[in-house]
């Protein structure tokens, strides 16, 4: 008979389903969260946002097309890091082979490579109403019971340290610089940005922005709680006070909500994956699929003067992008890079660069 | 924008319907004009419904609803506008023939001229996504791939084309259903061949670069007025490209795409609806390398579709419903997610489950069609299985299909001696079955994929598949189980994990006892394959490993969701359903795939049994698998178990809902089958007994009964008394009647007009057995056949209703045309069928629906079988009657009460006529001859005041278009019956040359234009020329009882005629009663009354 291994999941909720272990075989702990995309693993899995988190797969069969190989001197596409964010990962089913040309690799040995546990054949439809049905749940992955191993909650700490660059670097060789601030940025920001004709220079969270010299901000991406980024908000207003056009997105959209002087609070599970409705709130007939990926948002009614909202959730109406009544100064909750999921509001990208684009021309008149 | 301003002022809406079932177009097209009626409905607009598709949910009269049972086109449609006014039209829920329906309304100027709006997508749109060169061009300019193709209209042209691409080529042609006259061509004389066809149906083909060995992915889109478009979800074809899509077995969502090409062909969709203007529904089918990330458009389909209605079952949004109100002015951000009722209808459904569809053929119905499939589609029905693992769907789904739960193995006959990858590298029906076999036989996953091009990755499934048969088959260690308690303690060795992983694999219990036993499931005399599942059952149960009940909810659990569409999976550890306890419930069961000779009516059936059980506030629970129905509509029970008919799966629900009783007898004959297991099993069926169904379909047991009963039956004899039959023989002499019991739609039913034939039959019947013989049976030449249906209450009949084929007895009842109020029958002839009825139902204590068939023939009337369950005419005789049988009958099974005005005769003006629709012309190289065997795809049903109008409507209606040019009369040796005389009389009458291949008396010519035909090649091509050319448009070929010749001149002109889509009769009495009818009207000049249902 088959020997079956086993490795249990444990939720701070008290809750425990056994499962398989995949991936590297130890323990882990984080936030637990949920993901509705149905493609797109090895972005999530690699995407920085999910930092000290574990992701529950909701689609069933997770690994199909495999992981590609990772090139090391370019963004290879499918990844958004050059290495595995999440904390761990819970799936029902783990496809064992792989035949993608892209393929390298199966999903089981990536994370083995990572030293990413996860689980697998857990009931990922018992476990996401769960955290559903709960605030905040918290999870470890347990396959070793003699070692232990704490509930981490990754948004009780400052992660943005372990997410962002240590030292500035550039990219592409485009016409329009654009000064990127990593957050934990996913590298299809970066490659979008590279695509439309921008020298990106990406740097760490912690730079002092008076001495950055650009044509245009953005505020990248990342994991945690916007709170929880030290002097980072305050820092922000520098820029902000600028002229220049400015973009946030989803942690840097929150990030620049709070230098604003407006409040953040949280989801009681987030918004994840790649369904989730937006409209413009200039036009509420015209709404966009986005991809999604945040457990905090910007309150609606803490937005002060001289702002608007942009885009609010067709779901909730929880607030999902804001802008300056005269400045090019935006921000969104989603992620208009997409990778996984929609890119149906790259334009928000487009646009911006556009801004950044008349902004330098009025300069050099 | 809500509401369309217009029907605010006129709430009037006409919704176009599709017609007959045919190949290509079938009940996927009810299943969305019924969610249309729903959405148009609920916003107080009334809809004026042509359709005359009588067996449909969508034909029912229901407050502020009118349906006009009329042809589908610009003529007919014309007539219904100018009395009605609708302020606007929908018809994109009418398939094909509603959208060519529309368009060539728009081209006459009618819907200018009644000030008529369009409601959806705009006109223009069909043109450009219809005609392959304009959409080409249309997709170039957006910079959008498109295949490298080239247009022709003439075959010098094609020939031309082919040069300039090279083979192989696909061929395909504008403006037709379903891809018909379509193929791949690997040489110019195929192409000569092919094309030929094609350019005889259409007037343009295209060639096209092949993309042999492509993935094949499609999108479901939909797009509102103000330009928000979403993907409702993807689909991947198992079978690479060159399978037509409803012939290929078709996963949701894509199992092999990176989110970089889901992404990127999701893209490519909106790109090109918000091109091409959609407004609501929208198909857009791809072809992507498998090695790069090269992609080509194939087709958009601008309207719903049966991709749209599998799409929508398996996603669980309610496509037709929401495209129908984007059509009517909303936008998707006004409206709600239906299934949340919270959430926006502006989002992607995301799913935590895998569907897959998996084709029904029903070649067998067929004589002389190829099992290969290519891109003409053939199947007849789909089945959908719902899973969360690869594994778990196609086993289900298989079963589904195969509807018993063996081991997927091909036929005995399929040789170890065949070469198994030369086989599987070409598609046909049981491609799936040979790849499994193919790694049974130890073939490597690397052989099977470079023979059949599927992708590795479902074909490492399969080899998983058989990899676990094979360890089930070991895990018994050969032993030989001499009886249950042996392998009971057997069972005993195995633990939980290893019979968990089995059943998450998708093996049914049986399998894994036929893999143990390694003895076929039936017709095993020794061991009792029943009690080991039982065992094997209860063993797992005590092991605590059974399936969990989980929701389709459109969110993957994100929202919370009141949703009771429901399926079942190993891969669990709870149910997320409230059950129903305590609350009086019942469980009905569907009919499964649609097949010849089971189809839309039964859906009928079952969707007003599970109204009314509603009615009466208790609960209703639908089991049923077939995505193309509107019993499969979360609407239409208060549980939709969308799941296998198996006594495994029947036996789970009854674990979790404590229903009242099954009802067995509203989904055809594939759960009349079920009701003896189901009742063995401890599972009460509500309304006839066991034994009233064992009766009535015991086909010995019942002729016994009827010599009991004194009621008269064509002599017979049963096939087990083998000895007998030579006496028997002696006695009544041929032509003989073969039939097996438990059958529905004549399956291996046949006529043996000899000793040899009758031989042939009764090895090829093979499965004669004790508990299910055969029966031979006189077969009356010239009689009329009766079909009584009715309802039954405690062995009393509480309603009969009597109709009538026009054809003489030795049509199949399905392919027959049926007329009622009967028209022909004297009133003792009726007195006598009643009165037999009368105790046919006493003496089998029939309680609920029932159907008694009747040959009358001068004073004789004789019984020749009874069902005890709903019949296929159903809804027709209820729809024309205005008693509706199958609501009756529910509150019969149910034993609440009706009124005297339930059962009470209406509308006794009208007469009513049912005809078959033959998709014959979908079939290459078939012999349209009908049999006793039914080959009918699906029905209309028309209603006037008379007899000869409702059958010119429903003639109309499957297509048979009223002569013009000339007609070919083909005599098989009826030129001496008096029929023939009348048939070319009323030709003549009709003033149209007249082709026939016998002489007729000088004086009987009467100056008409008449030729004669001798029966020679030199003839045939000819006439195929007149056929091709349309100088000959009806061909009436009058069969006798002749044996084949060696030419058989009428076969030939048959077959040329479905070739060239000429209208063809092969009966005497329709051809003689088509031919009146067509007289009739060309010489009255009184206008046609208007009549529909209210």
């Amino acid at each position: 008979m088959t020997n079956f291994e086993t490795s249990i999941l444990e939720l701070s909720t008290g809750d425990k389903l056994v499962g398989h272990p995949i991936g590297a075989k130890k323990n882990t702990g984080g936030n637990l969260v949920f993901t509705t995309g149905m493609v797109g693993y090895v972005e999530t899995i690699t995407d920085p946002s999910y930092y000290g988190q574990i992701i529950t797969f909701s689609y069933p069969m997770i690994g199909n097309y495999g992981v590609p190989e990772l090139s090391k001197d370019q963004l290879t596409q499918s990844f958004e890091k050059d290495k595995i964010n999440a904390s761990g990962v819970i799936l029902s089913q783990n496809s064992h082979s792989q035949f993608h040309w892209k393929g390298k690799k199966t999903l089981d040995a990536w994370l083995k490579e990572n030293d990413i546990p996860g689980i697998a054949n857990i009931d990922t439809r018992k476990l996401i109403k769960i955290i559903r049905d709960k605030e905040n749940v918290l999870g470890r992955i347990v396959y070793d019971p003699n070692t232990p191993v704490d509930f981490y909650d990754p948004n009780e700490h400052s992660i943005i340290e372990k997410v962002s660059t240590r030292t500035s670097y550039t990219l592409g060789k485009g016409p329009l610089k654009i000064a990127l601030i990593d957050c934990g940025v996913k590298w299809n920001i970066i490659r979008k940005l590279i695509e439309k004709g921008c020298r990106v220079e990406v740097l760490p969270w912690n730079t002092d922005f008076n001495k950055v010299n650009c044509d245009g901000w953005l505020i990248s991406n990342g994991p945690g709680d916007p709170n929880k980024t030290l002097d980072l908000p305050a820092r922000l207003k520098t820029i902000l006070n600028q002229d220049k056009p400015v973009l946030g997105i989803c942690l840097g959209f929150q990030l620049m909500s709070l230098a604003i002087g407006a409040q953040t609070g949280r989801l009681p599970f987030g918004h994840r994956g790649h369904n989730h409705p937006v409209y413009l709130t200039e036009n509420p007939s015209r709404g966009f699929m986005t991809s999604q990926n945040h457990s905090f948002i910007v309150k609606k009614e803490s937005i002060p003067e001289n702002w608007s909202p942009w885009f609010l959730n067709a779901n909730d109406e929880s607030l999902a992008g804001i802008l300056h009544k005269s400045k090019p100064i935006k921000g969104v909750q989603f992620h208009p890079e997409a990778a996984g999921g929609p890119s149906d509001t790259e334009w928000i990208i487009d646009d911006f660069l556009s801004d950044v684009k008349s902004h330098k021309g009025l300069i050099c008149h | 924008m809500p509401l369309n301003p217009r029907l605010k002022e006129n709430k009037k809406v006409l919704l176009l319907g599709s017609g007959a079932l045919s190949i290509g177009q079938a009940g996927e097209f009810d299943y969305s004009g019924t969610q249309a009626l729903r959405s148009l409905e609920e916003e107080g607009l009334e809809v004026i419904v042509v359709n005359p598709n009588i067996a449909t949910v969508q034909t029912d009269p229901k407050e502020n609803r009118k349906i006009y049972l009329y042809p589908i086109n610009a003529h007919w449609v014309e007539k219904v506008i100018e009395k009605e006014r609708p302020a606007g039209i929908i018809a994109n829920c009418g398939g094909q023939t509603a959208i060519n329906c529309i368009l060539e309304l728009d081209e006459k100027g009618v819907l200018e001229k009644y000030n008529i709006c369009n409601l959806g997508t705009p006109l223009p749109t069909f043109n450009l996504t219809e005609d392959r060169e304009l959409f080409a061009n249309f997709m170039t300019d957006f910079k959008i791939p498109v295949v490298p193709s080239i247009a022709a209209t003439t075959l010098e042209k094609a020939l031309s084309a082919a040069k300039e691409i090279g083979f192989p080529l696909l061929v395909r042609s504008a403006f037709a259903l379903g891809g018909l006259g379509s193929g791949v061509v690997h040489s110019e004389e195929e192409l000569k061949k092919l094309a030929t066809k094609a350019l005889s149906s259409s007037s343009q083909i295209l060639l096209e670069k092949s993309l042999f060995g492509w993935k094949e992915v499609e999108y479901e889109v939909m797009r509102d007025g103000e330009g928000n478009a979403i993907t409702i979800c993807n689909m991947e074809n198992f079978d690479p490209l060159g399978v037509h899509t409803g012939d290929s077995i078709v996963i949701c969502p894509s199992q092999t795409l990176t989110d970089e090409e889901y992404q990127l062909l999701r893209s490519t969709s909106l790109n090109i609806v918000n091109h091409l203007k959609i407004v609501g529904e929208c198909n857009v089918q791809f072809a992507l390398d498998p090695f790069s990330k090269a992609f080509y458009v194939i087709e958009v389909n601008a309207r719903l579709s049966r991709s749209s209605a599998l799409a929508s079952k398996a996603s669980g949004y309610p496509i037709a419903y929401l495209s129908t109100k984007v059509s009517i002015g909303y936008n998707l951000l006004e409206l709600k997610n239906p299934v949340t009722k919270t959430t926006s209808a502006l989002f992607e459904p995301s799913l935590d489950y895998v569907a897959l569809k998996l084709p029904k053929w029903d070649l067998k119905k067929f004589v002389g069609v190829s099992d290969c499939l290519g891109t003409t589609m053939k199947s007849v029905g789909e089945i959908m299985a719902i899973g969360r693992s690869f594994k778990e769907v196609v086993q289900k789904a298989l079963r589904m299909v195969h509807e018993n739960e063996h081991i997927f193995s091909l036929d005995h006959t399929y040789s170890n001696t065949n070469n198994i990858l030369e086989d599987i590298a070409t598609p046909t029906v049981d491609r799936i079955l040979k790849i499994f076999e193919a790694f049974r036989r130890g073939h490597s996953l690397e052989d099977v994929s470079n023979s059949s091009f599927i992708d590795k990755w479902f074909l490492c499934e399969i080899s998983d598949l058989t990899k676990i048969e094979k360890s089930i088959s070991n895990s018994a260690l050969g032993k030989a189980f001499k009886s249950n308690a042996e392998y009971q303690v057997f069972l005993k060795s195995i633990n939980k994990e290893t019979l968990k992983k089995w059943k998450q694999a998708g093996f049914s219990d049986l399998q894994i006892v036929n893999l143990q036993t390694q003895k076929a499931p039936y017709y095993d005399d020794h061991i009792d394959l029943g009690s080991f599942r039982n065992a094997l059952r209860n063993y797992r149960k005590q092991l605590e490993v059974f399936p969990f009940a989980k929701k389709i909810d459109t969110t993957a659990g994100e929202f919370l969701a009141p949703s009771n569409y429901i399926y079942f999976t190993y891969f669990g550890e709870e149910s997320d359903v409230e059950f129903f306890r305590d609350e009086k419930s019942y469980l009905l069961l569907g009919g499964g795939a649609y097949r010849i000779g089971s189809s839309v009516e039964f859906d009928w059936c079952a969707v007003t049994c599970s109204e009314a059980i509603r009615q009466e506030n208790i609960k209703s629970i639908i089991i049923n698998c077939n995505p193309e129905t509107v019993s499969t509509d979360f609407n239409a029970a208060d549980r939709l178990y969308f799941e296998e008919l198996t006594l495994e799966r029947i036996l789970d629900i009854s674990d979790y809902e404590n229903f009242n009783g099954a009802i067995v007898c509203m989904g055809g004959q594939l759960p009349n089958c079920l009701a003896e297991t189901l009742n063995k099993n401890g599972l009460p069926i509500i309304g006839h007994s066991i034994e009233s169904i064992r009766r009535a379909e015991g086909r010995v047991v019942f002729s016994n009964i009827l010599r009991g009963l004194e009621v008269d039956q064509p002599e017979f004899i049963s096939a087990n008394d083998i000895h007998e039959v030579d006496n028997f023989l002696k006695s009544i002499g041929f032509p003989i009647l073969v039939r097996p019991s438990f059958v529905l739609s004549g399956t291996s039913m046949k006529v043996a007009h000899n000793r040899a034939q009758l031989e042939d039959f009764l090895v090829k019947a093979g499965k004669v057995s004790k508990s299910h013989p055969v029966l031979l049976t006189k077969f009356i030449e010239g009689a009329k056949e009766v079909e009584l249906d009715g309802v039954a209450k405690k062995g009393e009949v509480v309603i009969a209703i009597f109709s009538e084929h026009l054809e003489k007895a030795g049509v199949h009842s399905g392919d027959a045309t049926i007329v009622y109020p009967t028209q022909t029958i004297e009133p003792h002839q009726l007195k006598k069928a009643k009165d037999y009825g009368s105790k046919i139902v006493r003496s089998l204590n029939l309680n609920g629906p029932f159907n008694i068939q009747f040959l009358v023939k001068g004073d004789q009337v004789k019984v020749i079988e009874c069902n005890a369950r709903a019949s296929r005419s159903f809804p027709f005789v209820s729809k024309v009657s205005g008693v509706n049988l199958a609501k009756i009958a529910t509150k019969i099974l149910l034993g609440t009460s009706f009124s005297s005005n339930d059962i009470t005769i209406k509308n006794k003006e009208r007469v009513g006529v049912k005809s078959p629709m033959f998709s014959f012309n979908r079939l290459d190289g078939v012999d349209p001859k009908l049999r006793v065997e039914m080959s009918s795809t699906g029905e209309v049903g028309c209603i006037s005041e008379s007899l000869e109008n409702s059958l010119l409507l429903s003639t109309e209606s499957v297509g048979l278009k009223k002569p013009k040019k000339g007609i070919l009369i083909i005599s098989e040796g009826q030129e001496g019956n008096p029929l023939t005389r009348k048939i070319i009389d009323k030709s003549f009458h009709l003033g149209l040359p007249v082709t026939t291949n016998f002489k007729i008396k000088k004086d009987f010519l009467n100056n008409a234009e008449f030729k004669e035909v001798e029966e020679n090649k030199d003839q045939l091509d000819k006439l195929s020329k007149d056929l091709e050319n349309k100088k000959i448009d009806l061909v009436i070929n009058l069969i006798g009882k002749d044996l084949p010749k060696k030419f058989n001149f009428g076969k030939e002109i048959r077959k040329i005629a479905i070739k060239y889509n000429c209208p063809l009769i092969t009966n005497t009495e329709l051809a003689s009663a088509f031919l009146n009818g067509v007289y009739l009207n060309s010489s009255s000049k009184k206008s046609e009354g208007v009549h529909y249902l209210q």
